[in-house]
């Protein structure tokens, strides 16, 4: 196994974590990551650094805004509810 | 949807069959609401502003419901506006924002989690609980604004490349390149926090 190669798997890494390759980089990544502990270990920490980042950083949204945006539907009242 | 445009509705019918589906495009923006305000809260700095921007947002949206596309994706024509309405707010547009090359790459972070705890470490499940909520939080809002709405797009709001393209109204190869350099510095200042 090459630095170059752990390099282009590098450059693959996220892409292929945001499911955006073409199916010959797919294979190419893959390839590589089955026969290479280094980009292995780096392909798992990625993937949960970004589970970790979209939990985290995902707040709520605060009781009460969805009754203030429910107020702002347009108020007809000859509309039949669904 | 799918009948025979043959006979020409009577007024009434036409006006109920329109408040229908009115109806039926806000119970579904509104379902969307809270994926919404996940992606605004982390665009501005604080709940408040977020707040106001998603309720502009969905103003202005059941205003102009007649001008979204039923099958096309209602969240990015929500974000769409959400994105312009944040601009219109006095947000300077970069249009070339700072691309100077950063030394830092992809593995930046997991290099130096490698480098203090060793190569096992990074098979733990748990190493990137040693970073706090705060911290994430408060490294993404450091990211400059052009670079962080691309990450939060994508990994935030789960956009594909394509979708925040659209959204931004940038090139695809655009969201690429400051999606790339937007997680890198989210990494380099991660890693000052993790691994000080």
């Amino acid at each position: 196994m090459s630095d170059g190669d752990c390099g282009k798997c590098e450059q693959l890494l996220q892409g292929y974590l945001d499911r955006e390759l073409s199916e010959r980089e797919v294979v190419e990544a893959e390839e590589h990551l089955d026969g290479c502990d280094y980009c292995r270990r780096r392909y798992r920490f990625e993937e949960s650094l970004r589970v970790y980042v979209r939990t985290t950083a995902a707040e709520r949204m605060p009781p009460g805004l969805m009754a203030k945006l429910a107020q702002l539907r347009t108020n007809d009242p000859g509309a039949a509810p669904l | 949807m799918g009948e025979p445009d043959t006979a020409e509705p009577n007024g009434a019918r036409r006006v109920a069959s329109e408040a229908r589906d009115r109806v039926r495009f806000e119970e579904e923006a509104l379902a969307l609401a809270d994926q919404v305000y996940r992606v605004a809260r982390r665009f501005v700095s604080t709940r408040e502003e977020a707040e106001d921007l998603v309720q502009d947002t969905y103003a202005r949206a059941f205003r102009s419901w007649q001008s979204y596309t039923p099958g096309t994706n209602l969240r990015a024509w929500l974000l769409r506006i959400l994105t312009n309405l944040n601009v219109d707010r006095g947000r300077r547009l970069q249009r070339r924002p700072d691309e100077t090359p950063l030394e830092e790459n992809d593995y930046y972070l997991a290099n130096k989690v490698a480098e203090a705890g060793g190569e096992q470490v990074l098979d733990q499940d748990r190493v990137v609980e040693r970073l706090s909520q705060d911290s994430i939080v408060n490294a993404l809002s450091e990211v400059p604004h052009d670079f962080r709405d691309v990450v939060v797009l994508v990994d935030i709001g789960d956009f594909s490349y394509a979708d925040a393209a659209q959204i931004l109204d940038i090139p695809m190869g655009t969201v690429m390149s400051r999606l790339h350099r937007g997680r890198r510095l989210l990494k380099a200042r991660l890693a000052d926090e993790a691994v000080p």
